[in-house]
């Protein structure tokens, strides 16, 4: 929805008469609830799994949020490797980002919609790159 | 540029004006100097223009729906954080807007109206780039490839590299087959695989697979059909269970961008490393060159009806293409040949290689040394040079002409009784049929002449 994604409704406030649809029989129930959304905001610092590494630089996802990292907001250290696992990986071969690595990002955009949540990210700034991987810094 | 991450006390008069404007919009009160109107006029250009930055991105965090809890230490430390990256990005406006996801700036994250560019739905949905970007990743892509030594190889999948019907279109002699498909739990094993929920049959064209796994290896491979997305999809799943030849090139008509045309604005790599394999010259009238035409591979009647054959098809007939001859042996050792001219012949830079002068020169030898004359194959007031025929011989390195004289090699006709024909038959030369040509086009090698003699009946 336009105010986030719906974790969980923690509340029920009044369910309103039901307005039968015409031609399918199915009942409209209007219905005030309550409940926790998620949603990304611009400068907030997330924790992300890599799903897609390219050229263009890579897409993480955050629970149902889609997260773009472009290779200008990746650091000048680390080149993409193309090949069968393609990846980023600094000159020294010490970091790699790839599928299924978890990375911090800061999300520098976002836009959510009805149904979806798209958000720009960056990893150029300190303490952001790839976590749990043992010889990262 | 002065850097305010340090607490230094020396500051440029636009760090000053910064700080008290900040305090005079987080209302934390101020101590600094009130206005930086006065200052700013003595202050150059640049200050100038990284003040007025400044002021946007605080203008920015404002927007913020930041919870009630930040302090305005907090605020002052974002503030420098996006300071910085404005500073290491900073041009005379603002960012250039490579491309956008979910219609933000990928560099930025301000909203983008599009300006020229082209929409690549296939690699992820929302996502866009500039020309300028895609010219600076082609190029840059050049380093892949050198390292690798991969061109770039567009391959079409209907009657290329296989061919499908809908189940609704089956012939009676054709039922015989849906208790013959391959199960669809280990693909790799198979060849002949129905979707019930496209109600497709496809059959996938003899010597597919080792054809793909070769060609994996000289080349970056792209499928671009002219059929949607979950058909593309689908047939990309059959062709390539590992997932391990194409991952999200998978182009179809929902990704070009225009209607009827294929076009390589949406393959990111440079036109002039770039192979096309497809059955219909047609779909890339911008990129002839590039092309390598294909024969089409009809397994099922009802391909051969949608191209007028009225014989039996392969299916019909329980038989099937030539594994070993077949089109894609063939193209695969023309492939082979062009890569190994382009990455170890050519004696140019590598920025200065074009596959499609190699794929000429090859082209050239085919027919090279024949000179060829035509009788009665063009309709009567036909200009005989704007002729297919006529043309592809010329691709394919011969010469072509309208006069007699003993320096020709070859007649082509389709009768034995016309006076070049007998004139051919006198003199020794090759008489030979119009199939010839196109033969030796689609082999890539001169075919013998004696089994394209002209007294022959075309067989079907």
């Amino acid at each position: 929805g336009r105010h986030g994604f719906v974790v969980a409704i923690t509340g029920i406030e009044n369910i309103g008469k039901g307005l039968i649809r015409e031609g399918t029989g199915y009942v409209t129930f209007p219905v005030k609830y309550q409940c926790v959304v998620f949603r990304p905001f611009k400068g907030e610092i997330l924790e992300a799994v890599v799903t897609m590494v390219n050229k263009m630089g890579f897409f993480a996802e955050a629970g149902p949020v889609q997260i773009f990292v472009s290779n200008h907001l990746i650091p000048d250290d680390m080149e993409f490797q193309s090949g069968d696992m393609p990846n980023y990986t600094t000159s020294d071969g010490s970091v790699k980002i790839q599928k299924d690595s978890e990375v911090r990002l800061k999300i520098i955009g976002t836009r959510v919609d009805a149904t979806e949540i798209f958000c720009i990210g960056t990893i150029k700034d300190d303490f952001l790159g790839v976590i749990n991987d043992p010889a990262a810094a | 540029m002065m850097s305010l991450v340090t607490d230094s006390p020396v500051h440029s008069s636009s760090s000053d004006d910064f700080a008290s404007y900040l305090d005079a919009q987080l209302g934390s009160g101020s101590t600094g100097t009130s206005g930086s109107s006065a200052d700013d006029e003595t202050d150059n250009e640049s200050d100038h223009e990284s003040e007025r930055i400044k002021r946007r991105k605080a203008e920015k965090l404002e927007i913020l729906e930041e919870p009630e809890g930040s302090t305005s230490h907090e605020y002052s430390e974002q503030i420098l954080d996006s300071e910085q990256i404005v500073e290491t990005t900073i041009k005379q406006d603002s960012c250039s807007h490579p491309g956008s996801f979910g219609g933000m700036c990928m560099r930025c994250g301000k909203s983008l109206e599009e300006k020229s560019g082209v929409t690549f739905g296939y690699i992820h949905k929302g996502l866009w780039l500039a020309n300028d970007e895609i010219a600076r990743l082609r190029k840059t892509d050049m380093k892949n490839l050198l390292r690798y030594k991969k061109l770039y190889l567009i391959l079409d999948l209907d009657h290329t590299l296989l061919n499908s019907t809908s189940l609704a279109h089956i012939s009676s002699d054709e039922e015989h087959l849906r208790g013959k498909v391959d199960s669809r739990e280990d693909v790799s094993k198979g060849s002949l695989f129905i979707l019930e929920h496209m109600h497709t049959m496809t059959k996938l064209r003899p010597f597919v697979r080792t054809f793909l796994k070769e060609a994996s290896e000289m080349f970056e491979m792209y499928i671009y059909t002219m059929g949607d997305r979950s058909y593309a999809l689908e047939m990309a799943k059959l062709l390539d269970p590992k997932r391990e030849y194409f991952h999200e090139r998978v182009i179809s008509r929902d990704d070009g961008t225009q209607r009827h045309q294929k076009g390589l604005d949406v393959v990111l790599g440079q036109e002039s490393y770039v192979l096309i394999l497809d059955d219909t010259e047609q779909a890339w009238t911008k990129h002839k060159d590039n092309l390598l035409l294909m024969e089409r591979y009809h397994y099922f009647a009802s391909s051969c009806q949608q191209f007028g054959f009225s014989c039996k098809s392969l299916s019909e007939m329980e038989t099937d293409e030539n594994e070993g001859d077949g089109a894609l042996a063939t193209v695969i050792g023309v492939l082979k040949r062009v890569h190994t001219i382009f990455f170890h012949e050519l004696e140019d830079e590598l920025a200065g290689r074009d596959v499609r002068q190699v794929l000429k020169t090859l082209r050239k030898e085919v027919l090279e040394g024949c000179k060829i004359i035509f009788s009665r194959v063009f309709p009567t007031h036909f200009p005989a040079r704007q002729h297919q025929l006529w043309k592809m011989a010329e691709q394919l390195g011969a010469t072509c002409t309208v006069d007699l004289d003993d320096s020709v090699t070859h007649v082509v006709a389709t009768d034995a009784g016309t006076e070049k024909s007998r004139w051919a038959v006198k003199e020794k030369k090759s008489l030979v049929h119009p199939r010839w040509i196109e033969a030796s086009f689609y082999f890539w090698k001169r075919q013998p002449e004696e089994s394209f003699s002209v007294d022959q009946k075309a067989s079907s």
